[in-house]
């Protein structure tokens, strides 16, 4: 039967929609993780500030999620730059994570106070809006054009990584911090930078993935998890092909599973995820180096 | 004699390209007393992460008796008896330390007892209830020595005993292991050769990764090939003329040539720094490091152009000194660090960094993830809106360094040790220098290529460049430098330019170990 | 109640022991000597609270015992240096756990308990080799994961879990078949289950086994030096830890006779993993006391004063404030003393 393929392709559009949109939430987490060490518990309200700020702008222009991508990097900076600061002064780990769950608490009383605690549906500027047809069927517009600019951050972020004296720096001052500041590379500043950059991911993404998946009471847990499966998943170092993949098959398997099989889509991911860690022995290990 | 309890049967070992330890075998007997010596990079350390199981050698065999143990982690050859101590105090700060030592004594039965017995045994027995994190430097290092006695270990393996030591805690050291019952083998590796002649009945000597001898205290003091690669310095006339025949003697084949080439060139620019501040000014320089006082009151200064070689045994604060003049490790306050007149912030690299300072670190440190290319392009960087002078470019670098113009493209991994290091010395020349700090840049290289080391070095300060070397091979350090200063007991003991004078010679042997008459005790 | 610390464990080790200096050592003799009457009347305020509250405050407090047995869950652990953030995976495989048993007939209690301890041990012996490979933040990053993954699994797993929309459970009965229903009754169990589980622990604090946790937490190498073996005696406490959760599960459904993901979700790990955290941050070293008292702040600020719905934000400021209390005070010491010197 012909709608059963076309159910296929319409459900894999979404999966990639989905899996694009966790890799740029958990490139944002690992980068954090990476140059900071801290396990930020505030990247899913980041996400969640995100869709919400989405939410207020939209207006069914291009303009309105313009402005609120704009209004989404500017808090990104201001919020980023604020966590580095109050980091400083913490030693622990686990001191560090509870600042950042106070903050992400914040984040989400403030949206559970503004939204009355129900999910919110943003709506896609009208120019992406409807469907385009092809062979017969029809896909979403917004999660085509989403997916190209998601793999455009992608394709940005490798090059910036590889080609670019910052991802130079920013990969010396993951290797060796100590060193890289003999070089005159200011480790305080490139904190400041990797956080605020992290955040900026989270909250980018969410202000382009509110369609996808919008401000909704759990979202920002949601979110933690899976990109945070994602980070686990991808490895060790700077690999941003390893990380794309993972994020591409936990989003399918989140996403489709959740369509064929609902009931098994939790258990799938479980699976998974340990699948991949009995192969990968050193798997762990590995991603602590992160 | 006493039954053989460890067999080690040409046990290798090398990290990527480089080979740090040599096929070695290795008996010993129960109950005997073994030193391991040899200059830094020799493979002592290797040898001993071997033997306790820390490292997993790819090729050889070891028993324990007659229990095959080579493929073992350290946790289980710790469960059939062997114990051992790190260079720095491996005790648990958070617990008390009689806690500490009730973590060694697995039996319930007089645990109490053998607590308090093996704190007296180690003189601390009125610090029972004190955090081990409290303790100072020294009385970690014993509290370390009771946690590892109370274990009762058949094979105990000691690695540095005496670092970061004062003369009386290290004779309290020696007169402690002196004690040991019979029944433990012991195998130790230090630098203090007055302890370990005294301690040890037994020794081999290791030579950049190889084995150089074996033998008794006596013959190893008198034997002429371990005179010449590890006992006397790098005096023309104490050379043996055959030694193009022997094994790689490592790292000892520089003759003092190029310094004095060097010193002709770059006569002219010595002249004329003379009216300026000196390139690196230390004043009362104070520091510690993990509780123990490392450097005490250090004064020296470094002219441009000219090199000058820390020399010290391990421990002596080399490293440290280097760290700290880097911004890497915080003084105390009142140390003053300046660089061309200009007063440094302390503890800040980048700052150091910004101000001409550049520091190649011990153990090369080139960041894994990326390509020569890269870091000679991340070095770059800076120096395009710095000062004018002492500016080299790339092209300059690969000049003086030829070996990594083909190699642009590797990652650190792909490299070879002395190809590492010319990227190490290419990544910080690249950051235009006023002041290079060299950090045992010579470790774990061929003698070929110290060769080519120690003259890289001499052309470098004949452009401008101050140098601070900080260096254990004595030869390396001597065929360049202009001024000498030794390192010993936190302190500089002396400082001289009479590089090759008889005088020179009689003290460095006294401060670095020649001497073998003194006992520890 | 638990007045037990981590650092008074093994005092046999102790008992030869000269204090480092004198007023540290008065103050741990006033800290001795002090502490068995505020103990007891922490104990008797505890079992005289529904003489003296309404049933509001009671079911408040009941509910409170099952985040004290999550954070002192969670604090086994930070006392093994082990920062864990997915103890509600365990409490979740407790809770589902008395729910299976209650929905076949067996409502007995300390049946329910014993079971729910069980299948937690087992589930934790399970996933201990692959999270006991990580330690410091990665630890830290794989328990959140399991956190999450374990609210999807009682989310989607509708055919034990009854999804989102939880199950009701029959009340749980005592010895002798009498149903535990009122609010009081139900209080004055959990709260015996707490005091059993806090002087289970305590003794375990005080065990030889958490000396070498502290020595792992404190320095792993030594330890592997002296033949110990990480994964075993680390696993050990991961078990401990998650049984206690495992109870806390079959508690919350004793106390609610209702479960649903609700109560493995973000929002309860946040409050646990805060409570032993805050508790640590206050005392500079995790101790069961600093996680009990955390806990009691906890559940005061966001619950009873912030009932109107700025509870969470209350929390969210404590986590925000809390952390910083000790830096400030060594900074402010510091600051005096070096102008005491100038």
């Amino acid at each position: 039967m012909g709608s059963t393929s076309a159910t296929v392709a319409v459900t894999g559009l979404g999966g990639l929609a989905y899996g694009l949109l966790l890799f740029v939430v958990a490139a944002g987490l690992k980068l954090i993780l990476g140059v900071m060490k801290v396990m930020n518990l505030a990247h899913g309200a980041s996400y969640l500030a995100g869709t919400w700020l989405a939410y207020l702008f939209a207006d069914g222009t291009l303009t309105g999620l313009a402005l609120a991508l704009a209004a989404g990097l500017a808090a990104a900076t201001v919020g980023g730059a604020g966590l580095a600061a109050l980091l400083r002064p913490l030693a622990g780990h686990t001191e560090q994570a509870v600042v950042t769950l106070g903050l992400g608490g914040i984040i989400a009383w403030l949206f559970s106070r503004i939204s009355g605690g129900s999910s919110l549906t943003v709506p896609r500027p009208g120019l992406l809006d409807g469907h385009l047809s092809f062979a017969g069927h029809g896909y979403p517009i917004y999660h085509l054009a989403f997916i190209a600019v998601a793999a455009l951050i992608a394709v940005a972020m490798h090059q910036v990584l590889h080609r670019s004296m910052a991802g130079i720096a920013l990969r010396a001052a993951i290797d060796d911090p100590p060193i890289a500041a003999t070089l005159g590379l200011s480790a305080t500043r490139i904190r400041i930078a990797a956080i605020t950059v992290g955040t900026a991911l989270a909250v980018g993404a969410g202000v382009l993935g509110a369609p996808v998946l919008g401000p909704a009471p759990g979202v920002d847990a949601t979110v933690l998890t899976l990109s945070l499966i994602v980070v686990i998943l991808g490895g060790a170092g700077t690999n941003i092909r390893a990380l794309l993949i993972a994020a591409l098959v936990v989003g399918m398997v989140n996403y489709v599973g959740a369509v064929v099989a609902p009931g098994l889509a939790s258990f799938s991911l479980f699976l998974v995820v340990i699948a991949v860690l009995v192969v990968r022995r050193q798997g762990l290990r590995t991603a602590v180096a992160a | 004699m006493n039954a053989q309890l460890l067999h080690v049967d040409g046990v290798s070992y090398g990290y990527g390209a480089a080979i740090v330890l040599h096929p070695v075998s290795l008996h010993i007997a129960a109950g005997s007393r073994h030193a391991v010596i040899g200059p830094n990079g020799a493979g002592k350390s290797t040898l001993l992460n071997v033997i306790a199981g820390n490292l997993i050698p790819p090729a050889g065999d070891i028993r324990l008796g007659q229990r095959p143990v080579t493929r073992l982690r350290e946790g289980a050859r710790a469960r059939l008896g062997i114990g051992r101590t790190f260079q720095h105090p491996a005790v648990v700060e958070q617990l008390t330390a009689a806690e500490n030592v009730t973590l060694a004594i697995r039996h319930r039965r007089m645990r109490r007892q053998k607590v308090r017995a093996a704190l007296e045994q180690v003189g601390l027995g009125d610090y029972a209830g004190t955090p081990a994190g409290q303790l100072p430097y020294g009385q970690r290092r014993l509290l370390e020595l009771a946690v590892v006695f109370a274990a009762q270990p058949q094979l105990l393996l000691l690695d540095e005993p005496s670092a970061g030591l004062d003369p009386s805690e290290i004779t309290h050291v020696g007169t402690i292991i002196r004690q040991l019952p019979d029944t433990a083998a012991v195998i130790m590796v230090d630098h203090h050769l007055p302890l370990l002649f005294d301690l040890a009945t037994t020794i081999t000597v290791l030579a950049a990764g190889q084995h150089v001898f074996s033998g008794t205290a006596d013959e190893v003091r008198e034997h002429p090939v371990v005179q010449a690669v590890y006992l006397s310095p790098a005096t023309p006339d104490t050379i043996p003329t055959n030694q193009a025949d022997q094994q790689e003697p490592g790292g000892a084949a520089t003759a003092g040539k190029p310094s004095r080439l060097r010193r002709t060139l770059t006569a002219t620019a010595d002249t004329a720094a003379v009216q300026e501040p000196a390139v690196l000014q230390v004043d009362s320089l104070h520091a510690a490091y993990h509780g123990a006082t490392v450097l005490d009151d250090i004064t020296l200064s470094v002219d441009a152009g000219n090199v000058q070689a820390i020399l010290g045994r391990n421990g002596a604060g080399k490293s440290t000194l280097l760290n700290t003049i880097a911004g890497l490790h915080r003084p105390h306050r009142h140390t003053r660090i300046r660089v061309a007149g200009v007063e440094l912030r302390p503890a800040q690299p980048a700052d150091a960094g910004r101000h001409g300072i550049a520091l190649v670190p011990q153990g090369r440190r080139l960041f894994a993830s990326l390509t020569i290319r890269e870091h000679l392009a991340l070095a770059t960087r800076h120096t395009r809106r710095q000062r004018q002078d002492a500016r080299w470019s790339i092209d300059d670098v690969l000049d003086l360094l030829p070996a990594l113009r083909d190699k642009l493209r590797r990652y650190p991994a792909q490299m070879s040790g002395g190809e590492q290091q010319m990227a190490a010395i290419a990544r910080a020349l690249l950051t235009g220098p006023r002041l290079l700090l060299l950090d045992e840049p010579t470790e774990g290289l061929a003698p070929q290529v110290v060769d080519q080391l120690t003259a890289t070095i001499t052309r470098i300060a004949g452009t401008g460049v101050a140098v601070l070397l900080a260096e254990q091979n004595q030869r390396a350090a001597l065929a360049t430098a202009d001024r000498i200063s030794v390192l010993d007991a936190a302190r500089i003991a002396f400082s001289t330019t009479d590089i090759n004078g008889p005088a020179t010679h009689a003290r460095l042997a006294g401060y670095l170990g020649v001497s073998t008459a003194g006992a520890a005790a | 109640m638990t007045t037990t610390t981590a650092a008074t464990a093994s005092d046999a080790a102790r008992e030869d022991h000269t204090p480092a200096s004198a007023p540290s050592g008065r103050r741990r003799l006033a800290w001795r000597v002090g502490r068995w009457p505020a103990a007891t009347g922490v104990v008797l305020g505890a079992a005289a609270l529904p003489a003296l509250a309404g049933p509001y405050v009671v079911g408040l407090a009941s509910s409170a015992v099952v985040l004290a047995l999550l954070a002192m869950s969670t604090q086994l652990l930070a006392v093994a240096g082990l920062p864990s953030f997915g103890q509600t995976a365990f409490l979740g495989v407790g809770a589902y756990t008395a729910v299976v048993l209650a929905a076949s007939g067996i409502t007995d209690g300390p049946v329910q308990l014993a079971a729910s301890a069980a299948t937690s041990a087992v589930a934790a012996v399970v996933t201990a080799p692959f999270v006991l490979r990580t330690r410091g933040v990665s630890f830290l990053m794989v328990t959140v994961m399991i956190q999450g993954l374990g609210y999807a699994i009682a989310v989607h797993w509708t055919g034990v879990t009854g999804g989102s929309d939880g199950r009701h459970t029959p009340p749980v009965t005592l010895g002798n078949g009498h149903p535990l229903t009122s609010t009081p009754g139900v209080y004055w169990y959990a709260i015996t289950v707490l005091a059993v589980a806090a002087a289970a622990t305590a003794v375990l604090l005080r065990s030889r086994l958490a000396l070498i946790w502290r020595g792992h937490a404190g320095h792993e190498p030594r330890m592997t030096a002296l033949g110990y073996r990480p994964t075993v005696n680390l696993g050990a406490a991961y078990v401990a830890a998650a049984v206690l959760a495992g109870i806390g599960g079959a508690l919350t459904v004793a106390i609610n006779t209702f479960v649903s993901p609700a109560d493995l979700s973000f929002d309860v790990a946040a409050a646990a993993f805060a409570a032993a955290a805050l508790g640590a941050a206050l005392f500079g070293i995790p101790t069961m006391t600093g996680a009990m008292a955390a806990t009691v702040a906890i559940v005061v600020v966001r619950d009873y004063f912030g009932s109107n719905g700025t509870g969470p934000l209350y929390f969210a400021l404590l986590c925000l404030t809390v952390p910083y209390l000790r830096p400030a005070a060594t900074g402010l010491r510091t600051w005096y003393t070096r102008r005491r010197q100038a």
